[in-house]
């Protein structure tokens, strides 16, 4: 690799060597430095490359087809467990992702006043001793928690969070408070674990919300698409007649925010009419007849009323749960909360699943499998000294320390409360598009002394910070092994395909670089070799072999009954599938599923939903020229009742005012979408002059949202706003078709 | 001496989910320009009252026709029907003069103003010839597409149809097409 190495700086990276103060191991440590970890690839390689995609959370494994040094063609691996041998369109145009000419390319040193767009380009060096010298000053000034870091899961991620435990910083903030936390909290609160959902083999599902067939989860999106085909049934309530509504035998609209309603209401009519598991529930779980006696008041017909469902409707769901059971399930879904109720929400499918008798069966709920790895033995870094900002431990006691809460977060760092925080270092995220209020992400900006994006393109935040620093993408890095969970596990080697292209590193690299100018480089003295080494030490196959195969799978496929085994202890308080949280109680929230009604809509308002599209991942890939050739359009979707009473016109331009901010969107006029909201996909609208294909198309629905969150988990709730809808009398006349060919694709009927 | 061999496509509409991996990954493989693609999924108009809507995604490509307007319309000879029914363009005849585009009742070609020429699918020639799938049945989530050689009756696709209420587009134009939907 191409380091700027001074004599200077090889001194200081000998002297921090501290480990051991025996040459060898400095020479070392200073090889790890002077070439890439992993053999490199020839300039003029030529031959096909097992691997995992980068571009969503799903990691599905494909073959890349690189020819003389160009990847060609990214192709499926067919008998992968986890995505089944599909690429969707993103993985598809990740060739696009990797040969954009937007990318990041340099290190890039801000100029100009943040946002205004002028930078100089700088060495790696110059950059990272920039960076270092700040930090350490304001670690001098104000300690390590003033720096907060803040990431998205990711292979590398762990070699980011590293940094912060070494540098002492207790302030680390990930994605799960913007996405699952609430599922994820709600699951595990009552079978301890997060279980997956066998698709492939139950005749009935209720999908509330869940928009799996566009927004794609392997292997969810491929075995429901198999089981519908199959002749399995399928209910989505949603308020929007998405893609996965249209595919299903039933879509029942729904008063958004009220879908707690219906699930009390299911668990009302199951053990009503004696049809859940008596055996089961007998046996494994805790909390029935305090279940049974709470859910009394929460009869079908109030749920009608309160969900705006017709009564009939939800008895005939119901029954048709009950006949198929136990190979019905309630699907969880796991996007962002909805509500402020929405853990309560989760805890209650949690419950339908518990007492139907699916779980850990084949065609219900289990839990996930996961194939061990080895560990790299490290140096652990110390404890950080200070608490939290957010103060997790006792706002959210149930919640994942480490991943910190987003929204109340901010709140704290605005207040400075109790400590200001001094500067942002920003990896593989983008948090003005993907946290809630965007005005309070820029005030808390502008609190900070120094913002450091480490990204592959740059987004709105990259643009407004700092300093810029390139990744190299998933196709040109190797990354540590991952266990991917699920009923058929794998271990997922992503391995490059091509050299990081202009000066862009992995993320190990830019990390060992940075702590050893900021004298920690003892807590990065490893490579990524010794590091797939350790962790494949516990596989049957070697990394030569691994490499080969691009994955690992046992030959077990699906495995049922394990947790129902006499004398399996369920990792919850009572050792049983809890109905009744102790937990729950314990921290003093509601044990059981307490039904909150959503606030009333102010007359002339409308609840904003945002959208995703199977073409891009949030807001990442919309300066992706392939996708964006395809993909949907930024629109504001508006049932025709809404329209009439606004006289708003197709096509017509219009304005979305919300308190917190507002943006201007043409309308798109459809049955799709409830009466009582407005939609408008999330992703939109970008900021950043960088971008030169996603720069200023659309809205972005983070202007539009406020600080709402769930309660028990801090998890973002995005339906809690209303916006108002101002005609502005001006037809949409941008060409949004292009020419001819591109009309094909059309723009306002996704739905997203 | 086996009979020859004739390519054609099944299209599962039920099972298409309007992702567009298809399209990009035909992109891919056939370096397609941006803007022009040489597969396509039409989305219905939604129909129905609410709440009982409904909407249809089709995915469209070049029909492989057994009685091609465009090969009969072409002024060089370009395009021509291979042995095994698949309907080609030898690039050096094209001259791009577009009369294809006006015969062909799909809609399925587009001009390469790079190459000067007109262009379609070709069924991934590149890869069939090698064993593999055509790139867009590959990739796809829904495995939507079925191909195969229409002249086994062992072969999945003709067993498929044999199996299925199936039905061509336009066949009152006369080109016969290969490609066949399955009717729910």
């Amino acid at each position: 690799m191409k380091y700027e190495f001074g004599r200077r700086s090889f001194m200081k990276l000998g002297s921090c060597s501290v480990v051991g103060a025996i040459i060898g191991s400095q020479f070392k440590f200073a090889s790890a430095f002077a070439e890439t970890d992993i053999k490199d690839l020839p300039d003029n390689f030529s031959g096909d490359i097992r691997t995992h995609c980068g571009l969503c959370v799903n990691k599905c494994g494909m073959i890349a087809r690189v020819n003389n040094g160009v990847i060609r063609k990214l192709d499926p691996i067919a008998d992968h467990p986890k995505s089944k041998g599909m690429l969707c369109a993103k993985g598809n145009a990740g060739i696009q992702t990797v040969y954009d000419p937007d990318r990041l390319k340099y290190p890039m040193i801000r100029v100009g006043k943040r946002g205004e767009g002028k930078w100089r380009r700088a060495t790696w060096d110059e950059a990272l001793t920039y960076i270092a010298d700040k930090l350490t000053e304001i670690k001098e000034k104000h300690g390590p928690e003033a720096v907060l870091f803040s990431s998205t899961e990711g292979f590398q991620e762990e070699y980011f969070l590293r940094l912060a435990e070494a540098f002492g910083s207790p302030n680390t903030v990930r994605h799960p408070t913007l996405c699952l936390a609430s599922v994820n909290n709600a699951m595990f609160n009552t079978f301890g674990t997060v279980p997956h959902f066998d698709l492939k083999h139950a005749d009935y599902v209720i999908f509330a919300g869940s928009n799996r067939l566009e927004s794609l989860l392997t292997p969810d999106t491929v075995d429901m698409i198999e089981g519908k085909a199959s002749g399995h049934y399928h209910v989505v309530l949603d308020p929007r007649f998405t893609v996965t509504a249209s595919k299903a035998n039933l879509w029942v609209p729904i008063k958004p925010g009220t879908d707690l309603a219906f699930a009390l209401a299911l668990i009302h009519m199951m053990i009503k009419e004696n049809k859940y598991d008596k055996v089961f529930v007998e046996k494994y779980t805790h909390g029935f007849d305090k279940l049974a006696e709470h859910v009394k008041q929460y009869t079908p017909e109030w749920a009608a009323y309160e969900t705006g469902i017709p009564v009939e409707t939800i008895y005939k769901v119901g029954k048709d749960f009950m006949s198929s059971l136990p190979r019905s399930v309630f699907y969880s879904g796991r996007r962002g909360s909805w509500t402020e109720n929405d853990t309560q929400f989760r805890r209650a499918i949690a419950i339908v699943n518990a007492i139907s008798g699916a779980w850990d069966r084949e065609g219900g709920v289990a839990p996930a499998r996961k194939i061990g790895l080895g560990e790299m033995l490290i140096f652990p870094p110390d404890e950080p000294e200070a608490e939290r900002i957010d103060n997790v431990k006792n706002e959210f006691p149930l919640a994942n320390r480490r991943d910190g809460v987003y929204m109340t977060l901010r709140e704290h760092a605005l207040k400075e409360d109790p400590y200001p925080l001094k500067a942002w270092m920003i990896y593989k995220q983008n948090p003005l598009q993907s946290v809630p209020n965007s005005q309070k992400t820029y005030e808390m900006m502008k609190k900070m002394e120094l913002i450091v994006s480490i990204d592959i393109i740059p987004n709105d935040t990259a643009w407004e910070s700092d300093v810029m620093l390139p990744e190299a993408t998933y196709l040109e890095r190797t990354d540590p092994l991952h266990s991917l969970g699920g009923l058929e596990p794998a271990v997922a080697l992503r391995q490059k395909v091509i050299e990081p292209m202009y000066e862009t590193r992995p993320n190990l690299e830019i990390m060992k670089h940075l702590a050893s100018k900021l004298d920690l480089g003892e807590y990065f003295d490893f490579t990524i070799e010794e590091w797939l080494e350790a962790q494949v030490e516990e596989l049957p196959i070697d990394l030569d072999e691994l490499k080969r195969r691009g994955f690992y799978a046992d030959d077990k496929g699906k495995v049922f009954g394990k947790t129902l085994k006499e004398g399996y202890r369920f990792r919850t308080k009572t050792g049983k599938i809890e109905l009744f949280s102790e937990r729950y109680a314990e921290k003093g929230y509601d044990p059981l599923p307490i039904y909150k009604r959503p606030k009333n809509i102010p007359s002339g308002s409308y609840i904003l939903l945002t959208a995703r599209c199977a073409n891009y991942t949030h807001s990442s890939l919309q300066n992706n020229e392939w996708l964006m050739a395809v993909g949907m359009h930024a629109m504001a979707h508006v049932n025709p009742i809404a329209a009439e009473k606004h006289g708003i016109v197709q096509g017509e331009i219009v304005i979305l005012r919300s308190p917190y901010g507002e943006v201007e969107l043409p309308v798109y006029i459809t049955d799709r979408v409830h009466a009582d909201v407005i939609c408008m996909p999330h992703g939109f609208g970008h900021t950043s002059k960088g971008l030169s294909i996603a720069y200023n198309k659309g809205a972005r629905g983070s202007d539009l949202l406020g600080s709402y969150y769930d309660k028990i988990t801090g998890n973002a709730a995005m339906h809690e706003d209303f916006v108002q809808i101002i005609p502005k009398r001006t037809l949409h006349t941008e060409d949004v078709q292009g020419d001819r060919r591109k009309s094909r694709v059309k723009s306002g009927g996704i739905t997203g | 001496m086996s009979q020859e061999k004739k390519y054609g496509m099944l299209i599962e509409q039920s099972r298409c989910i309007n992702c567009k991996a298809c399209m990009i990954a035909c992109q891919a493989e056939n370096n397609v320009p941006l803007h022009k693609h040489r597969n396509w999924i039409d989305e219905s108009e939604v129909r129905g009252t609410y709440p009982n809507l409904g909407i249809d995604f089709t995915p469209n490509q070049c029909n492989h026709c057994d009685n091609p307007h465009c090969e009969r319309v072409c002024p060089t000879g370009a395009t021509f029907v291979n042995d095994d029914g698949i309907v080609l363009i030898d690039y050096n005849k094209c001259i791009g003069c577009r009369f294809c585009m006006m015969a062909c009742p799909y809609d399925a070609r587009y001009v390469d103003k790079e190459r000067g020429i007109v262009d379609k699918c070709t069924y991934c020639t590149q890869r069939i010839y090698q064993g593999r799938e055509p790139a867009c049945l590959e990739t796809c989530p829904g495995k939507v597409r079925t191909f195969g050689d229409l002249n086994d009756p062992k072969s999945e696709i003709s067993l498929k149809i044999a199996t299925h209420r199936t039905e061509v587009k336009y066949p009152e134009t006369g080109t016969k097409p290969r490609i066949y939907y399955i009717i729910d």
